[in-house]
C-alpha cells in the first residue's frame, strides 16, 4: 500500500486531471459556438480550425438590424422582466401566507404547486393552444400571440420553484419580529414590505433571477402560442434552422445572444444561481 | 391569531393563476380527449367519440415506439448521470485550489437555453464543418454523423443530455455530501472503518434522501425532452430520435388532431405519472427496509 | 441563501431537499403502508391501465363495460382491504 502522501498527492492529480477535462468537454462547444459566430461561409467550410483571430462581425450585425429579431429579443425582454417582477410580487404574498398562517391543507397546497412544476409541457401545450386560440375569446381578442398570455403560463413553471425556495428563507424569520410590528398597528403589507422583503431580499432576487433566466430560455409554450406580436428569441433561434436553412454563421451568433444573460448572471451571482438552480439545496 | 382570510387573501392570485394555467388545460384535456375534432375534416364541429381516441391510440405504433424511445433514453441519462454525478460530487465537495472556478464552469450549462444546447451540439456535431465528426475521422477513422445514423444521433442526445445536466446532480449532491452531520463519520474513524464500509453504511444511507429527490427531478425532466432534439436532430434521422414530447408537438400541431392529441398528451401525463410515482414507491420502500 | 438573523437554536439551516414523504397509513394485502388517498389512486391508476389493456387486447372479445365493472370491483376492494 502506498504511503499517505504519496496518496494525496496522487489524489490531487485525479481531482484536476478530471475537473480540467471536465471543464473542457463543458467549454469545447460553447467555445465552438463562438467560433462559428466569429466566421464568415467561406472560413467555416475551410475545416474546422479551433483557433480564431478574426472576427466576422456580419453575423451578428445582419440579424440586429432586422427588424423581426429586435423584436424578438425585446419581446423576450419584456416578458422575462415582467414575469420575474410578477413572480416575485405573488411568490412572497404566497409564501408569507403558507408560512405564517394557519391555513387548512396548506402542506398539501405547498406540494400541489411543486408537481404543477414537473407536468411534462408537451402535455400541456394542446390544451392551452386550445384555450388561448379558441375558449377564452372575447370578440376578436383572444390570449393567444399576446404577452400576457406567455408571462401567465411561464407563472406555473416558475411561482412553484419561487415559492419553494423562499419557503426556507421566510420561515428562517422569527416570527416574533412581524407579532411585534403587527402589536405596533401596521397591517400585513407593511410587515411584508418593512420585515419580511428586506430581510428575505437575497432569496427573493434570486427567485427573481431564475424566473427570469427561465422565461428568457423558453421555447415549447413561445413557439406554439405566440405568432408575429410576442414571439421571443429562443423560437427566432429555432426559425435560423427550419426556415432559412443553413445560416450557421448568424444562427451562432444568435444563440449567442441568447445565452449571454445566463451567462452573465450566473459570473456575477454564481453562487446564489448555484444555490437556486439546486433547489436551495447548495449553501456556503 | 390571525385572520386566515388575509392568509387565504395572500394566497388566492397565486391560486387563481396556477388554477387557471395549471388545472383547466388538465380538465380541458380529459374533455376533448373524449371528443373527434379534426379542423380540416368534414365535420368541422367536436362529435362525442366516446373511447375511440384511446382506441385508436393504442394500437399506434408510431406512439408507442416513441414512448419505448423515450424510456430509452431516460434510463440512459439518469443512470449515466447520477453515476458520473456521484463521482464529481465526491471529487468537489472536498477543499482544492480553483475548486469555485471549476464549479462554475460545471454549472455553465444550467443556464443556457434548452434550443440553445441545441444550437450549440449542432454546431458541434455537423458533418462539414462541425470539430467533431471532423477529428472522429481524422484520428479514428470514424465515420460519424447524426444525419445519418440513427445509433450516432441517439448516442450524442444522451452526450448532450449528460453535458446539460450532469451539473445539477453533481450540485445536489455537493450540498447533500456537505450537509451530512460529522459525528458518524468521526466515530466510524475511530471503530477503524475502512472506506467502502463507510460509504456503504454511512455515506450512501444518509445521502439516500437527496438522491431520491434528484433522481426524482432529472427522470421528470428526461421525460419532457423537447427543446434540444429538435434543434439538434429535429426527430430525425427518419423518426429514431422522436421523444414522446416532440411526437406530440410534431404530430398534433401540423395535423391539427385535436381530440386525438389531447388524447394522446393525457396519456402521456398518466404514463409519466405512473412512472414516477413506482419509482417514487420503489426507491423510499427499498430506502425504508434497508435502514430498519 | 440568505443571510437572515436566525435563532442559534436553528444549528443546521441548510436543509437539503427531501423527498416530502409523510406516510401515516395502514399495511393490508398490498405491500406497502397506504392511506386511503394512496388507495384511491393505486385504484384509479388501475382503472386506467385495465382500460387500456382491453382495448388493445380483449376488447375484440368482450366489449369494454366489462372493463368497467372490473376495475370499479377492483377499485373497492383495493380502497377496502388494501
Amino acid at each position: 500500500m502506498a504511503s499517505r502522501p504519496l496518496r494525496k498527492t496522487l489524489g490531487g492529480v485525479v481531482t484536476y486531471l478530471v475537473w480540467i477535462f471536465m471543464s473542457v468537454f463543458t467549454l469545447l462547444p460553447i467555445y465552438w459556438m463562438f467560433v462559428v459566430s466569429a466566421r464568415s461561409r467561406v472560413e467555416l467550410f475551410g475545416g474546422p480550425n479551433l483557433i480564431q483571430t478574426t472576427f466576422f462581425a456580419e453575423n451578428y450585425l445582419k440579424p440586429l438590424s432586422n427588424p423581426a429579431y429586435r423584436g424578438y429579443l425585446v419581446n423576450s425582454l419584456i416578458i422575462a422582466t415582467s414575469n420575474a417582477v410578477l413572480v416575485m410580487i405573488l411568490a412572497i404574498m404566497a409564501t408569507y401566507a403558507l408560512s405564517r398562517y394557519r391555513l387548512k391543507g396548506d402542506a398539501n397546497i405547498f406540494f400541489w404547486t411543486i408537481t404543477n412544476r414537473m407536468a411534462p409541457p408537451a402535455v400541456f401545450l394542446l390544451p392551452l393552444f386550445l384555450l388561448y386560440t379558441r375558449v377564452i375569446k372575447i370578440g376578436e381578442w383572444s390570449l393567444f400571440d399576446t404577452h400576457i398570455g406567455i408571462i401567465l403560463i411561464y407563472c406555473v413553471f416558475n411561482l412553484p420553484f419561487a415559492i419553494w425556495l423562499l419557503k426556507g428563507t421566510i420561515d428562517g424569520i422569527p416570527a416574533e419580529l412581524d407579532e411585534a410590528a403587527l402589536v405596533d398597528g401596521a397591517n400585513t403589507l407593511t410587515v411584508i414590505v418593512r420585515i419580511i422583503v428586506p430581510l428575505a431580499a437575497p432569496t427573493i432576487a434570486i427567485s427573481g433571477i431564475l424566473s427570469w433566466i427561465f422565461a428568457w430560455n423558453e421555447y415549447l409554450f413561445a413557439a406554439t402560442l405566440t405568432s408575429v406580436n410576442a414571439r421571443t428569441i429562443t423560437t427566432g433561434l429555432a426559425e435560423f434552422v427550419t426556415v432559412t436553412g443553413t445560416n450557421w454563421g448568424e444562427m451562432a451568433a444568435m444563440a449567442v445572444v441568447a445565452i449571454l444573460p445566463g451567462l452573465l448572471f450566473l459570473s456575477l451571482v454564481q453562487r446564489y444561481i448555484v444555490t437556486g438552480l439546486t433547489f436551495g439545496a447548495v449553501k456556503e | 391569531m390571525r385572520a386566515t382570510r388575509v392568509g387565504w387573501g395572500l394566497l388566492a392570485p397565486t391560486l387563481i393563476i396556477l388554477g387557471f394555467v395549471g388545472v383547466v388545460p388538465f380538465l380541458y384535456v380529459v374533455y376533448v380527449g373524449f371528443f373527434d375534432w379534426d379542423i380540416f375534416a368534414a365535420k368541422v364541429g367536436m362529435v362525442f367519440a366516446g373511447v375511440n381516441n384511446y382506441r385508436r391510440l393504442v394500437f399506434d405504433s408510431e406512439y408507442l415506439a416513441a414512448l419505448g424511445r423515450t424510456l430509452q433514453f431516460m434510463i440512459w441519462v439518469v443512470a449515466s448521470e447520477l453515476l458520473l454525478g456521484f463521482g464529481l460530487a465526491q471529487l468537489l465537495a472536498k477543499n482544492f485550489w480553483g475548486r469555485s472556478v471549476f464549479r462554475t464552469i460545471h454549472a455553465l450549462p444550467l443556464v443556457v437555453a434548452p434550443i440553445a444546447v441545441g444550437a450549440t451540439w449542432r454546431l458541434f456535431t455537423i458533418p462539414g464543418f462541425g470539430p467533431l465528426p471532423y477529428y472522429l475521422d481524422k484520428w479514428f477513422g470514424i465515420e460519424y454523423s447524426i444525419s445519418r445514423y440513427a445509433s450516432h444521433a441517439f448516442t450524442t442526445i444522451v452526450l448532450m443530455d449528460i453535458w446539460h445536466w450532469t451539473p445539477f446532480v453533481t450540485l445536489t449532491l455537493v450540498a447533500g455530501l456537505t450537509a451530512l452531520p460529522r459525528e458518524p463519520f468521526e466515530q466510524a474513524l475511530v471503530d477503524g472503518a475502512n472506506r467502502w464500509q463507510v460509504f456503504r453504511y454511512l455515506t450512501l444511507p444518509l445521502l439516500t434522501p437527496v438522491l431520491v429527490t434528484t433522481t426524482f427531478i432529472r427522470i421528470m425532466d428526461a421525460l419532457r425532452v423537447v427543446d434540444e432534439v429538435w434543434m439538434l436532430t429535429g426527430g430525425g434521422p427518419g423518426t429514431s430520435t422522436r421523444f414522446v414530447g416532440l411526437h406530440i408537438w410534431l404530430v398534433v400541431f401540423p395535423k391539427t388532431a385535436y381530440g386525438y392529441g389531447a388524447a394522446m398528451s393525457l396519456l402521456t401525463l398518466y404514463f409519466t405519472i405512473v412512472l414516477s410515482w413506482l419509482l417514487f414507491i420503489a426507491i423510499t420502500q427499498s430506502g425504508k427496509q434497508t435502514a430498519s | 441563501m440568505a443571510e437572515e438573523p436566525q435563532k442559534p437554536s436553528k444549528t443546521n439551516n441548510t436543509t437539503p431537499v427531501a423527498a416530502p414523504v409523510r406516510h401515516v397509513g395502514r399495511k393490508g394485502f398490498l405491500p406497502i403502508t397506504t392511506n386511503l388517498w394512496d388507495r384511491f389512486f393505486i385504484g384509479g391508476v388501475l382503472l386506467v391501465a385495465i382500460h387500456l389493456l382491453w382495448l388493445r387486447f380483449i376488447e375484440f372479445y368482450l366489449p369494454l363495460p366489462i372493463a368497467t365493472v372490473i376495475s370499479l370491483i377492483l377499485m373497492y376492494v383495493i380502497m377496502r382491504w388494501g
